[in-house]
């Protein structure tokens, strides 16, 4: 649970609470949460439904702002930024795979991985020529002018790894990434998530109550009632 | 790529999009042939009461419009209207000269406007000689002769060959009386005009009501009312130069004038009434279609998309639809107006009532730029601006709870 004082960390957590406002009622998501993720972690988020999983994830990824406490990414203070800088900062430096509605139904697997490219200004040469090689790279090249409507749910993720990794963000947040899919897919995206973990040496940072997620990680926090209450490195 | 997402995101539901393009490209196709269709009523309207007695524009001595004095003249009306017949856009000049009078058949009486015409010039400019159904319009070589409606005729019953007394003023305030023989009778279907309206000839008036070679007003005409319209700068510079004013049709008939305005406003206030309503249903299927994506927008946003982008993708959408659904009832309303500008449309049984305001029993739109042009570029610029709400809406969208939306 202590940060590492190794090295610099891509993400430090120091603090975090939030509480959210729901009728007349204060609902703490987040109880002041401190953390650090080092460049090349390949870690699990984990904990029980309701615990802050996504709520953290939410957080270290700029999609929300903290009640209190800081967030930084790559030395960068989130909690200060303004939408718009938050936008760029996950733009540039944060990858993200959801759970679901994670693929942009009416482009092609390649058109997905190559629109965060082009958010960024990439030329349209070297963006499908970069989208080809990201979907190379997650195995699924030969499906590229495929939508999502004739993916398999595994497929659709791989699509989605390969989106958030083409940018060449320092952190990659999933969240529940393998929930609604089979063992098999499972497996595999799990796989090609490690796998890339240890090629590209980019930070994944996984929200999951998947225990083969959480097999394959080398790192397991546990999450519950809003507090880190194990950080395991393994 | 924006583009390409805009045009797909159209075609997710092709069914909701086919509706909202059918209902733009009625509503398109119904103005562009109802505004085509209004404004060829008017042409028609205008024209067939111009070319029947005013002409397309006068050039007339100061006050001569509203108090039309036989002593209010033009001195060599023959010289100004060789001048105006050069101007571009006339094709005619007529000069004329007029002054009420009593009309007198032994003891009886009726009160009117006889008017003084060269016949060789007038046919060009006016279409009264059209309706001379009984004898014949005045001639060239006549001099005691006259024409006059049939109604005027009726009342003071007289017929072809007999003779009418005319009792008036001169120019030089003393009376004027002249006696002419019938040569023919006129049904304009103006009751105005057929019961008040006799013609005589130029020379013959200026003769009986002393006005030596003078007329009171020129009378012009040319191949369109657009196109004497567009020489009015010309015209009123060389009124000006002799001291006289040009009166254009609105001034001449400002009844007409008023009146066409008047319905115009009316439909206009009709046509904003269908255009907003087909605005608020495509503003409507626009915000379904936005709710319904409202996760996926959510997703766009996280992995770093602008609220702006997000908009300008919407708004996009929005414009190709408008435009789309606009430019293809702009055609077809356009191919449905050309079509019947050529054949027509005739109103059976209505025929009497288009005849009171001047109107044939067949109708013909008129296509121009502005018909065709001004309903679909109203249609999505209201929709343009309409779709701003929704940009507005989109931009204070943020990624977490977009995600979480149902």
């Amino acid at each position: 649970m202590k940060p590492d004082t190794q090295v610099s960390p891509i993400v430090r957590c120091r603090g975090v609470t939030k509480v959210y406002r729901v009728g007349a009622v204060d609902v703490p998501a987040l109880s002041g949460i401190d953390l650090d993720l080092a460049p090349g972690d390949f870690a699990t988020l984990a904990g029980p439904s309701g615990s802050g999983k996504t709520t953290l994830l939410n957080m270290i990824g700029g999609l929300d702002r903290p009640t209190s406490g800081t967030v930084e990414i790559d030395g960068q203070e989130v909690t200060a930024l303004s939408s718009g800088a938050r936008a760029a900062l996950r733009l540039h430096r944060i990858g993200f795979v959801f759970q679901a509605y994670n693929l942009v139904p009416v482009l092609s697997a390649l058109e997905n991985v190559a629109l965060t490219l082009q958010l960024l200004g990439v030329g349209p040469a070297e963006r499908a020529e970069r989208a080809r090689v990201a979907l190379d790279e997650v195995g699924i090249g030969a499906l590229a002018d495929r939508r999502p409507a004739y993916l398999s749910g595994g497929q659709q993720q791989r699509v989605a790894v390969a989106r958030a990794l083409v940018t060449r963000p320092v952190i990659v947040l999933a969240d529940e990434p393998t929930a609604n899919l089979d063992s098999t897919n499972a497996d595999g995206l799990i796989g090609l998530m490690s796998d890339l973990n240890r090629a590209s040496g980019t930070t994944f940072l996984i929200s999951s109550h998947d225990a083969r997620v959480i097999d394959r990680s080398r790192r397991h926090i546990e999450v519950v009632d809003g507090k880190v209450v194990s950080d395991d490195r393994r | 790529m924006l583009a390409v997402m805009a045009w797909r995101n159209l075609w997710r539901r092709p069914v909701r999009t086919g509706l909202s393009l059918i209902s733009m490209v009625l509503t398109t196709m119904l103005l562009v042939f109802m505004l085509s269709f209004q404004l060829g009523i008017y042409d028609t309207m205008k024209g067939n009461a111009l070319r029947l007695l005013d002409g397309f524009a006068q050039i007339q001595p100061p006050g001569y419009l509203a108090d039309p004095d036989i002593r209010k003249t033009i001195a060599a009306p023959g010289d100004l209207a060789a001048a105006a017949r050069k101007v571009p856009g006339v094709t005619a000049a007529a000069p004329r000269a007029s002054t009420y009078v009593i009309l007198s058949n032994g003891e009886l009486s009726y009160g009117g406007a006889v008017i003084g015409v060269d016949p060789t010039a007038e046919v060009q400019v006016s279409r009264l000689q059209a309706t001379v159904h009984h004898g014949r319009y005045l001639a060239a070589s006549d001099s005691d002769a006259i024409v006059l409606g049939d109604v005027l005729a009726r009342n003071l019953k007289l017929s072809l060959g007999d003779r009418v007394t005319l009792l008036g003023s001169s120019a030089d305030g003393g009376i004027a009386a002249d006696s002419l023989r019938i040569v023919g009778l006129f049904h304009t279907g103006m009751a105005e005009i057929d019961r008040q309206v006799a013609e005589m000839p130029l020379a013959r008036f200026q003769e009986s009501f002393g006005l030596g070679d003078a007329a009171n007003v020129i009378a012009l005409s040319g191949p369109s009312l657009g196109a004497v319209q567009r020489a009015q700068p010309a015209l009123t510079q060389l009124a000006q130069s002799q001291g006289l004013v040009l009166r254009d049709w609105a001034a001449l008939e400002p009844a007409l004038q008023q009146g066409i305005t008047l319905d115009f406003a009316t439909a206009l206030f009709w046509y904003a009434t269908l255009v907003i309503v087909v605005v608020f249903i495509i503003l409507n299927t626009l915000l379904m279609s936005v709710l319904e994506r409202t996760r996926e927008f959510g997703m766009l946003l996280a992995l770093g998309m602008r609220p702006m982008q997000i908009g300008r993708l919407v708004w996009m959408e929005l414009l190709m639809l408008s435009v789309m659904g606009n430019g293809i009832g702009a055609g077809l309303g356009a191919a449905l107006a050309a079509w019947l500008q050529v054949r027509g449309i005739v109103f059976p049984g209505f025929e009497g009532a288009l005849a009171l305001w001047g109107l044939p029993p067949r109708l013909y739109p008129t296509l121009s730029w502005t018909s065709a042009l001004s309903p679909p570029a109203v249609m999505v610029a209201c929709i343009a601006l309409a779709g701003t709400g929704v940009f507005l809406r989109l931009r204070r969208l943020e990624p977490v709870p977009a995600m979480r939306a149902a």
